[in-house]
């Protein structure tokens, strides 16, 4: 009898899970190869006037630098997420709590990668009202909304249960914007200020690989990665004129 | 022992058949039975996709609820959280003041059950997550003026002014353009107006900013606000406005 329920209730399981769509799977990867690159802006990047902040002035000052494009050495942009589509297996997800800082009325980091599991330390360092809003961006559904009234305040909460990508807001300073990846698997990394990006541990295979950027939108291209090899990958945007 | 199993797999069945019955206000209803209430008392209003965006839709401020992303404001439960059946009641029920959400107590506890399982069938939200414990509101302290006064200073120590504003009008440095997650304006709350829009009852007021209005600017100060102190902030608000009973009491007289 016993045996019959689990076997039944195994079935169902399953049958939910597939519903869902294949899990990630853990395995010991040994050897792995490395997917790297450099991501570039082509051309001259679009000019952007700075942001004209509309209050807290006397703290936040009368402008701040627009982040949209970063580019440093060699035309490298900063701030886009690579990472590997859809894959299907490899090493765990990191455990480690990222974090999310509101400083000078900007948050920082710009842009990051997360693995599901792992949570999120979101901390102020200004000494006014910020408030912490991440969004599911596709259906801009709030995860939660979280108040840092005053400097030093910080608390750490679970990212959401199921992969998405998360657009944050400071609703009191309308211009603050953040953007966290989060995926079912550890494969990801966000650019450097000269557009590197590394991403580690790779089981041998052939992988779409994705790179995003918030307004230039998402490119994609095939690496076949072999055992304790690199395989290059790099990618251009050219910014619409 | 095989009579024993059938026995056990018709429990089975009949569990998974059976929709939850009755647990508390808005529990176990009947969404065919509550469609036929929807459509009779909501859609003109909150739409028939139940997209917030019914015929009379476009001449309301606030606007109707959209149901298909999950996210209510009035809610017990932590932010982020779907809110209980209780909750959705309590919304129905009482209506929300200043707003176009009329009070439907008329209708009746079952009517009312059977539309909260038809609202939650526009949302898949509702499947695949459950709403979170409902925060815990300890015992009311007495309201006195050295309450009242230390509310003012968490007032001021959470900066609730941002954009509520210094006297609490609603017109903080931030008040002017802030959106819903919809991209529709929302102001913050006048608290001096009188009535509050989620409920008059000290209880009311504490859960608001202890759990925050979810799809609205206005965050959860759960983890800034201790309860001592979200006490004396709710007697603070509900000094500012005349129509609290409270008022008119010994502390008032003062």
């Amino acid at each position: 009898m016993r045996k019959v329920l689990s076997t039944a209730l195994s079935a169902a399981l399953l049958s939910v899970l597939s519903a869902v769509g294949s899990a990630y799977e853990v395995i010991t990867v040994t050897n792995g190869g490395t997917v790297q690159g450099v991501v570039k802006l082509v051309g001259q990047a679009p000019t952007v006037p700075p942001i004209k902040t509309t209050k807290n002035q006397d703290y936040c000052g009368n402008s701040i630098d627009n982040p949209l494009y970063v580019v440093g050495k060699d035309g490298g942009l900063k701030n886009v997420e690579v990472f590997l589509k859809g894959i299907e297996k490899g090493k765990a997800n990191p455990t480690a709590t990222i974090t999310l800082l509101n400083t000078h009325c900007m948050f920082d980091p710009r842009v990051q990668g997360s693995s599901t599991g792992q949570q999120i330390k979101i901390a102020s360092d200004d000494p006014i009202l910020h408030n912490t809003h991440p969004q599911n961006n596709d259906t801009n559904a709030t995860i939660y909304n979280i108040a840092l009234p005053f400097k030093g305040f910080s608390v750490t909460k679970p990212l959401p249960a199921t992969p998405e990508l998360i657009r944050v807001k400071c609703d009191a300073h309308e211009w603050m914007r953040a953007w966290i990846w989060e995926f079912d698997h550890p494969y990801y990394a966000t650019t450097d200020a000269d557009g590197h990006f590394e991403i580690k541990d790779v089981p041998p295979g052939t992988y779409t690989v994705v790179a995003w950027h918030e307004v230039m939108g998402q490119k994609d291209a095939s690496a076949t990665v072999a055992a304790g090899k690199p395989v290059t990958v790099d990618f251009s945007f050219t910014p619409k004129k | 022992m095989k009579r024993l199993s059938i026995v056990a797999s018709a429990f089975v069945a009949l569990a998974l058949a059976a929709p939850a019955r009755a647990q508390g206000p808005g529990s176990g209803g009947d969404p065919v039975k509550g469609k036929v209430v929807y459509e009779r008392y909501c859609l003109s209003c909150h739409g028939e996709l139940g997209n917030g965006a019914g015929e009379f839709a476009e001449w309301i401020t606030t606007k109707p609820r959209d149901y298909r992303q999950g996210t209510f404001k009035w809610r017990s439960t932590p932010s982020g959280s779907l809110p209980t059946d209780a909750d959705l009641d309590k919304t129905i029920r009482d209506g929300i003041y200043g707003t176009f959400m009329p009070t439907w107590y008329a209708i009746g506890e079952h009517n009312r059950r059977d539309v909260i399982a038809y609202i939650k069938t526009f949302s898949a939200r509702w499947k695949t997550d459950k709403p979170q414990p409902s925060i815990v509101i300890p015992a009311e302290p007495p309201y006195s003026d050295a309450s009242v006064k230390r509310g003012r200073a968490v007032y001021e120590k959470s900066n609730c002014a941002q954009c509520h504003g210094q006297d609490a009008l609603g017109d903080g440095p931030s008040a002017h353009e802030l959106k819903d997650d919809w991209g529709n304006p929302i102001v913050p709350y006048d608290l001096t107006q009188g009535h509050i829009k989620c409920g008059d009852t000290g209880s009311d007021i504490y859960r608001v900013f202890i759990t925050g209005l979810n799809g609205t600017p206005m965050p959860s100060f759960t983890d800034s606000i201790s309860p001592e102190e979200a006490w004396d902030l709710v007697h603070y608000i509900q000094s500012l406005s005349a129509l609290y009973p409270k008022n008119y009491g010994p502390a008032a007289a003062k």
